[in-house]
Parts: C-alpha cells; structure tokens; sequence
C-alpha cells in the first residue's frame, strides 16, 4: 500500500524532526510543544500498526493529561534557560563520543543479526491469538492473566509515586481559614440568627 | 485459571500481607493525622515480624513458579528475602530517635520502608525481566524518596535529587538492555530465556543478545552501586538521614545483589563465559576503587559509601567465580556485611555532638577512653570489615576468595586481596582515631536510644563470636545456592 | 481510488456545513434562552426573531483588524484558535447520527472522543500564554487545572458505561441502549458526566477561565477579530459535542422512545438531534440559573466529590455485573 507507506514516512518525520526541535528550540515552552507534537506522531505511527486502542490511551494519557501538566510547569518556572545552556558546547564532544560509540555498538548489533533459533516459537507461546481478537480484547486478555503480577505491582509503584509527592511537597500551614461546607450546610435560623427586641428610644 | 490463581496467591502470601499492611497502616495514618507515627511504626514492625517468621519457615525451599512463570518463588529467594525483611525490620525502629529529633517523625517513614520491602522481595523473587523492573522500579522510588525525606534539608534534597536522575538513567539502561534481549530471544522470561540458550547448543550467544545482557548489568550494577555506575553512591549516603542510609546499605543492596545473581545465572548460566569477563572487570574495579577512594575521606557516611561500593566488589567475585560454591560465597558475604554495616550505622545513631549527629570520622576521638565498650564494638566493626580474623568479615572475604581460587580466577583474587590490605588502612584509622586522638570541641553526647543499642548489641555479639559456630550460616546459603542452579 | 476520496471528501462537508449552522445558531440559543430566563427579548433586530444574528456577528468580526500584541509569541497566538477549532471539528468523525450513520466506524471510538476532548485544553493554554499578559494567563492556567481535573471523572463514567457495553464502538454502545437508556440504570453516572461536561467545555457556573469579573475576559482578552471568532466557534462546537455525547452515552443516541413501537416511524437522526438539543438547551438553562463557583469549591467538587464518587460507583457497577452474571463479554 503506498498510502501506507506515505502516511508511515509523513509521520515519521514529523515524530523525528519534532524530536529534535524538542532538545533544539530556545523556548522551552515551544520545546514542550514539539514534544506534544512528538507524542500525536508517535499515536499515529501506533495506529498504522494497527494498535488502536495504545494510540489513543497515548493521546489521552500523555497528551491529554501528563504534558499539559508539563506545560502548566514549565510555563510556571522562572528558569532561564539559555543562561542554562551556556558550557552546553562543552560537553558537546564527550556527549558525541558516547553517542558514536552507541552507534557503532547498535551497527555491530544490527550488522551480525542473530536472533535465538528459538525466539519465533517463544514470542508466540505467550501471545494471545491475534487473528480473533480486537487488540483492546487481546490487551486486555493478556494484562489480567499473564501479566497479573506486574501489572498490580505497576499499581503499587504508582502508590508509591502519590505518597512521595504528598511527601516531599504537602505542607500544612498553620491558620488558614477553611471553607467547611458540612459546617455551612448544618446552620439553621436558631444558630445564625440572633433576634432581638429593640425597645424604642433605648438602643441595644 | 482460577484454581492456579489461589495457589499463585499462596505463593506471594508474605508480599501480599506486606503490601496490604502498608496499605492500611497508610489510611491509618492519614485519618489518624500527625500524631500517628508511634502506631503506625508499631504496625509496620509488627508486619515485618510476622512476614519474616513467615518466609523463613514456610516453604521447603523447592523451586515453585507461579503467575505463569513470572514469578519464583525457591530456597535462594528465601534466604535473601529473609536478609531484606531484617534490614527493613532494623531500618524501622532505628530511625525514632534520629526523626524526632529532626522533627520529622512521620507515619510515611515505616509505609515507604514497607512497600520498598515488597518491591525487594518481588525483585529477588522475578523470574522474567518485566518482574524484575516493575520491582525494582517500586523499590527505587520509594528509595528516592526515603533518601529526600528531611525535606527541609539542603544536603537531603539534593541526595533525593541525585538519585532519582541517575536511578532514571540507569533504569533506562536496563530496559534498553531488556528490550535488546527481548528483541533477539522473543521472550522475556527466565525460564524461557534459559530453554532458549540451551538450544544454541553451546554456540554462543549472537552480540545482540550479549549487547542486551551489557544493558542489562549496567543498570543492575547501578543499583548494587559497582564501579563504573557507582558515583551516586557517596552524594546519597552522606546527604540521606542517617537511619535511611542504613537501610540503603543493607536491605537494597542485598535485594539487587539477589537480582543480579539470579538474573545472570538462571537464564544466561549457559553461556557464562560471554559475560564473565564483565563481571570480573566491575568486580576488581569496585574493589579498587573502594580501596582508595575512601582514603581521603574525612566524613564518616562517605567512607562507608566507599566501603560498601569496595564490599560489593568483593561479593561480585564469588559471581565471577559462578557455580554453587560461588553463589553460596556471594551469600554468606551479603549476610555478614549486612550485619556489620547495620552495626556500623547503629554506632553513628547512638552517638550526637554539638546536638547534631556524628559526622565526621573526627568526631569519634577519644571515644576509646569515655566509652570504652561503645569503642571496642565499633573497633570489631571495623576490623571485620577489613576482613582480619577472626572475625565475621574474614569468614565472608574466606569463602568468595576460595570459590575464586577454585575456579581458577588468580589474578582476580590477588587483586582483591591486595585491595582489601589498602582498603585496612582506612578502616584502622578510625580505630586509631577512637583510641588514641585527642578530642577536640564539645564532648560526645550518647543519648543511647534503645533501639539502636540494641542493633549495636546484637550485630556486635554476632561479628565478634560468629566464627564460634560458622556452620549454621554457611549451611543455608549452601542449600540456598542450590535451589538457585537448575 | 479517486472515487472514494471524492466520496470521503463529500461526506466530510455533510457534516461540517450542519455542523456549522448548528454552531451558529447555538450562539443564538444561548443568548436567547438566556434572555427568556430574564425576561428579556435577546436579540431580535437581525432578520425575523433575530435569526440572522449569528451572521451579523460573524461578518462584524470577519471585517476587524486582527490585532497581534507586540509581545505576543505570534506563532502560537495564532495557532491556538485554529487548534481549538480544528479540534471541535474533527472530534466529529466518529459520532454515529444513525444507526451506521457515521463517517468513520472504528472501534475505539469512545477513546477518540475522549483523546480530542482532552486535547481541547491545549488551545486555551497556549493562547493564554502567548498573549504574554496577566489575565490571559491566569485564565489559561485555570483551564488547564479544571479540565485536567475533571476528565478524570468523565473518564470514570466512561469506563462505567463501557462496562455495561463491552465495547468501545460508539454505534454499540447506543445499541446497548436498546431496552433502557443507560441514564435510568446509571442516573448517579448521568449526573456527574453532565455536570462534568459543563466544566469540560468551561461553561458557567464552572466559566472560571473566562471569569469577566475578576479576569476581564480570560484568555481571550487579547485576541480580536476572526481569530477572537474561531474561538468561539470551537467552544461553542465543544459544547454541542458535549451534548451530543451526552445523549449517545446516556440518553440512547439515535434510539427512538420506545413507546410500543408508536415513534418508531421517525428516522434515527432526528431522535439524536433532538436529544442533543434537549441536553444543549439544558446547558443554557444551567448557564442562566447558577451563579460561578469559586475555583477552590470547583476543585473540591472535581477532586473530593466527584473522583471519589465516580470511582465508587464504577466499582459497585462492576461488582454488580459479576455478581448478577450480566457482563456483556465473556471469557
């Protein structure tokens, strides 16, 4: 299907070339964007493989919530970032030797392709049957039963996350007035409201 | 399914009980409000008690899989979750006296020590590499925090800092590394991987696989803090509380310590030989390393950060060296330094100047004559460390160096001896300081909170007479070793 | 192949020149009812009852000068009204009018709605910031915390009626709703959804981003003229697109009252708008009746209220539905 493909390569470049924009761009805010861009790309290229359902769990949960947050943040911050930046260049040539050599490594593994004679039967013994299935069915299948274990402690960890954020950053200040709606709900007349007789000329 | 799923449950009881504790002692705690910690400490030592007679006697120390091979659940496993439960369990009440008087005593200390616990026990207990990350990735992040805990902190902070980021990078590396092996062997599961090696027929694994395994080790030698991946190791311990620094070098240490064993022999045993040499060269580095680096140090945290990246390495000899008796080696070695390092940190706890905790390695001068028994246990605290006999760390140093030798790694344990005669320069001048150093300013204060004069007690009872019955230990990890080979 | 595209191409514009009319005329309703509720006319001058209104607005705006502040960050000032029109425009590909009356049948079609819902937030923010002024940004940064906030109940509800459906299609979940319309069984779910719409699509009494007493316009207080208009269009597209969700999960979409079978001459399209409508002239009717809430009470009501709440009964609908042997899919 050359649509297909010209789709596939449309997507992509712009998940590449919004990447590097990412690191690139001099505002961070725009930085953010690109990678909101980066991640819809990276949806789309999800969906030409036909996982729809991860598609849109990635725009929802890392565009629609976890970004926006990101954004909030950084739009927030006072950082100067390009003061940041300054002595960048200098880690610049220990930076592109440990990326060469990363890629002579990936080269040297992609060159001498040798996959286990055994891989094809391991990977299929514990896939769910893909023909018969929708993939959010298949997902779904496999998360709760294989995967069980993980997939709890997954839960656990996200726990650990929310303790340690209220942690480290939850203060309670002392003095605040609080808005207590049980309080404002339970008033009645008797206890709001003070009736008094004012006799003429006398005053309270 | 349902049937397996009972027995399955059965299987992780201990990581279950745990886990729900937490939980409650959680919801406890957040409607009980401030004044909780008390309770909730009570409950989570309680917790860690039972769990801990739990693992220890249940189970015959047979190799059971469950959660579809996810998990296993054997009498290596055992032992080590046994080491962990004891270092949370020591970690717990150790800490009262160090946060109340920081005026942080609160009830999220013993519920981050817990659920760390669990994701230990998950980790020394994975049988495939998603187990493996999703443990350690909840045991790490409750680290990250524990380490942050004295928020107010400057030093605090900046430790919780490090260490998340550098813990993400090497996180990274270990999933890259798990991707790699997943990529080229089409599964990520132990038992799999194994049957999947078995079939190359003593080929030899393609550079894939072994690039993945790389990965891999990198970001479990991050996590034991072997050299190269050891830089976050000194920042952390000195900034951390002092009671969380124990715990990270005790009960962390041990679970990754366990990760890295079974991670390597179960489904790699097969072509050992294609990773044997990297182990050797992060072994002799951390031992080096641990060696000199903590000659110049002046702080006490850092020098057992050196100390402790210098133990590693050592232990790592007894992986190097493979088979049972390696592996019974790299046990016995993990059980005694847990008991000297919780020694070590209990000494720190018991002793304050100028209202602060001690410190620096000066501060223990003169301890010798105002305290002579307090000196005399942290003196044996360091000569085992140094590993001079008779004392436990000799025992410990005794076994990996002779699984070594038998296997035929020379140069390996000449290296390691060599290292550890430089690395008793430093531990022999804090006894020297203790003894025979002038003190200097105010005079140390020992507030002796209970419990950490009874961690004291006990680890020094244990260091000074374990050569008295040595058997009993080396029995175990003996049998633990076994279960661990197919 | 060229056939096709013309045919896509055509079904396209079928929907977005209804779509339009409808946005426009929304406007009206709005002001309308609005005025019925006071007791005033609203407007009445353009054309017969005022029905040209819309398009007297339109053109006013059309023929403004567009004004771009001087320390604005241009590109993103003006992508964000495009965004935000874009968005409640596309979000329409999926919505069933009839039974099979849709432009694109997928099977995750819920999730894609609530993917470009949640997306709406980014056109508010971005122009919030970019204007580079106080009060816009405020306004942004409050929109981003409410809608981030209470998508997480409208995802709840959605997980609780996916729950009753078993399927992630939009046209089976309105099959589902054959027997009953899922607001009867679920009314609780109901509630929280509509009452989470209103703050989705930053209508009163949960209009905090655009706040005219305490941040002049919002963050749209720079923008002029046609992009002002675009962002109009998109919330008030929003908005129908709410409704229009709302009748599809809860009030049976293009099913018809089945009332013995007597209303079942009338075509599917028609219940779906006037179901719509019924929802829409609700959200106007809300608007006139209910003052603003303080931000600190719309958090509460998102975050202690409803997360709770909805988690709640999506764990009672789902023990309900194990324990009755009523899951829609087995196995």
């Amino acid at each position: 299907m050359t649509v297909t493909a010209l789709v596939f390569y449309l997507f992509a470049a712009i998940t590449v070339a919004s990447g590097f924009m990412v690191i690139s761009a001099r505002n961070p805010v725009h930085s953010v964007l690109f990678l909101i861009l980066a991640f819809f790309n990276a949806a789309g290229l999800f969906l030409l493989l036909g996982a729809e359902f991860l598609a849109m769990i990635l725009v929802i949960v890392y565009v629609g919530a976890v970004a926006v947050l990101f954004l909030f943040v950084v739009m927030m911050l006072d950082v100067n970032f390009v003061e940041l930046r300054q002595g960048f260049l200098q880690y610049l040539p220990v930076g592109a030797l440990i990326g060469l050599i990363l890629l002579v490594e990936l080269l040297l593994v992609f060159g001498s392709w040798s996959v286990l004679p055994e891989a094809g039967n391991l990977a299929a013994a514990r896939a769910p049957d893909a023909a018969t299935l929708s993939n959010t069915d298949a997902l779904g299948r496999i998360l709760y039963t294989q995967y069980l274990l993980p997939f709890q402690a997954a839960g656990a960890i996200l726990l650990v996350a929310m303790i340690g954020a209220i942690v480290l950053t939850l203060r309670s200040r002392p003095g605040v007035k609080r808005q207590k709606i049980s309080d404002q709900v339970t008033r009645t007349m008797e206890t709001a409201v003070e009736v008094k007789k004012v006799q003429p000329g006398q005053g309270i | 399914m349902t049937s397996s799923l009972s027995t399955d449950l059965v299987l992780i009881l201990p990581e279950i009980i745990l886990a729900a504790g937490a939980m409650a002692l959680l919801v406890l705690g957040a409607f009980r409000g401030e004044g909780s910690a008390g309770l909730v400490r009570f409950g989570a030592f309680g917790l860690l008690i039972a769990v801990l007679i739990l693992t220890a006697c249940a189970g015959t120390g047979e190799k059971v899989l469950g959660f579809n091979d996810m998990l296993v659940v054997d009498g290596f496993g055992s032992f080590m979750k046994v080491l962990v439960l004891i270092g949370a369990l020591v970690a717990i009440p150790m800490s009262v006296d160090f946060f109340r008087r920081a005026a942080t005593d609160r009830f999220e200390y013993p519920v981050l020590i817990l659920l760390a616990t669990v994701g230990m026990m998950l980790m020394i207990s994975a049988n495939d590499l998603i187990t493996l990350y999703v443990g350690l990735e909840l045991q790490s992040l409750a680290l990250y925090v524990l380490a942050a805990f004295l928020r107010d902190d400057v030093r605090s902070t900046e430790a919780g800092l490090k260490y998340f980021v550098l813990g993400a990078l090497s996180s990274g590396m270990l999933l890259y590394g798990c991707s790699l092996i997943y990529g080229f062997s089409g599964t990520t599961n132990f038992t799999d991987l194994a049957a999947g090696i078995a079939s190359l027929e003593g080929q030899g694994a393609g550079i894939g696989l072994v690039v993945g395994i790389v990965f891999l080790v990198a970001g479990l030698a991050f996590k034991v803090s072997a050299v190269p991946f050891h830089m976050w190791t000194p920042d952390v311990y000195e900034g951390s509380p002092t009671p969380v620094t124990a715990f990270f070098a005790a009960a962390p240490k041990v679970a990754a310590m366990a990760l890295f064993l079974r991670a390597l022999t179960v489904p790699f045993g097969e072509i050992a030989a294609q990773w044997q040499q990297i182990i050797i060269f992060v072994s002799i580095a951390s031992m080096l390393l641990g060696a000199f680096a903590a000659i110049g140090q002046t702080n006490m945290k850092r020098l057992l950060a050196y100390s402790s990246i210098g133990h590693v390495g050592y232990a790592l000899v007894g992986l190097a060296a493979g088979g049972e008796e390696g592996i019974r080696g790299v046990l016995v070695y993990m059980a005694i330094y847990l008991v000297m390092t919780l020694g070590t940190f209990g000494v720190l706890l018991v002793m304050r100047k100028d209202g602060k905790a001690v410190e620096t390695i000066q501060d223990f001068a003169g301890l010798g004559r105002s305290h002579p028994w307090l000196a005399f246990v942290m003196a044996a605290f360091m000569f085992s460390l140094a590993g001079i006999p008779p004392l436990a760390g000799f025992f410990a140093k005794f076994y990996v160096f002779i699984s070594a030798i038998e296997q035929g790694l020379y140069v390996l344990s000449v290296i390691g001896m060599l290292a550890s005669v430089v690395s008793a320069f430093y531990y022999l001048r804090v006894v020297k300081i203790m003894y025979f150093d002038a003190p200097e300013g105010a005079p140390l204060e020992l507030p002796f909170p209970l419990a950490s004069r009874v961690v004291v007690g006990v680890t020094g009872f244990l260091t000074v007479l374990y050569f008295v019955v040595p058997a009993p230990l080396v029995t175990a990890a003996g049998a633990a070793a076994k279960t661990l080979l197919p | 192949m060229f056939l096709e595209l013309l045919i896509i191409l055509a079904k396209i514009f079928a929907i977005i020149l209804p779509l339009l009319l409808a946005v426009a005329f929304t406007t009206l309703l709005d002001r309308k009812v609005w005025a019925m509720m006071q007791l005033r006319k609203g407007p009445n001058v353009v054309g017969p009852f005022g029905l040209l209104q819309p398009f007297a607005d339109g053109l006013k705006l059309l023929f403004k000068e567009t004004i771009i502040p001087a320390g604005a960050n241009k590109g993103v000032f003006l992508i964000a009204p495009v965004l935000t029109f874009t968005l409640a425009l596309i979000a329409w590909a999926v919505i069933p009018f009839g039974d099979g009356i849709v432009l694109a049948d997928i099977n995750v079609g819920i999730l894609y709605l609530f993917a470009i819902s949640s997306l709406g937030v980014y056109g508010i923010i971005m122009g919030g910031w970019a204007s580079n002024s106080k009060y816009p940004f405020l306004g942004g940064l409050r929109s981003a915390a409410q809608m981030v906030s209470y998508e997480v109940s409208i995802g709840f509800v959605m997980v609780t009626v996916l729950l009753c459906v078993g399927s992630l299609n939009l046209n089976d979940i309105v099959k589902a709703q054959e027997t009953v319309w899922f607001a009867i069984p679920l009314f609780p779910m109901f509630v929280v959804f509509f009452i989470s719409a209103l703050a989705e699509t930053n209508r009163p009494p949960f209009d905090l981003p655009e706040a005219e007493s305490e941040l002049v316009a919002g963050f749209q207080i720079e923008y002029s003229s046609i992009s002002f208009a675009l962002f109009m269009l998109g919330e008030y597209g929003n908005i129908i697109l709410m409704s229009a969700m709302t009748s599809l999960l809860f009030l049976g979409g293009w099913q018809p009252i089945s009332l013995f079978g007597l209303l079942d001459w009338i075509p599917g399209p028609i219940w779906f708008f006037a179901k719509t409508f019924l929802v829409l002239f609700t959200f106007c009717w809300v608007k006139a009746t209910v003052p603003r809430y303080r931000y600190d009470q719309l958090m509460r009501l998102g975050w202690k209220v409803f997360l709770p709440f909805s988690l709640f009964w999506l764990v009672l609908t789902a023990g309900f539905l194990v324990t009755f042997d009523l899951l829609p899919v087995k196995g």
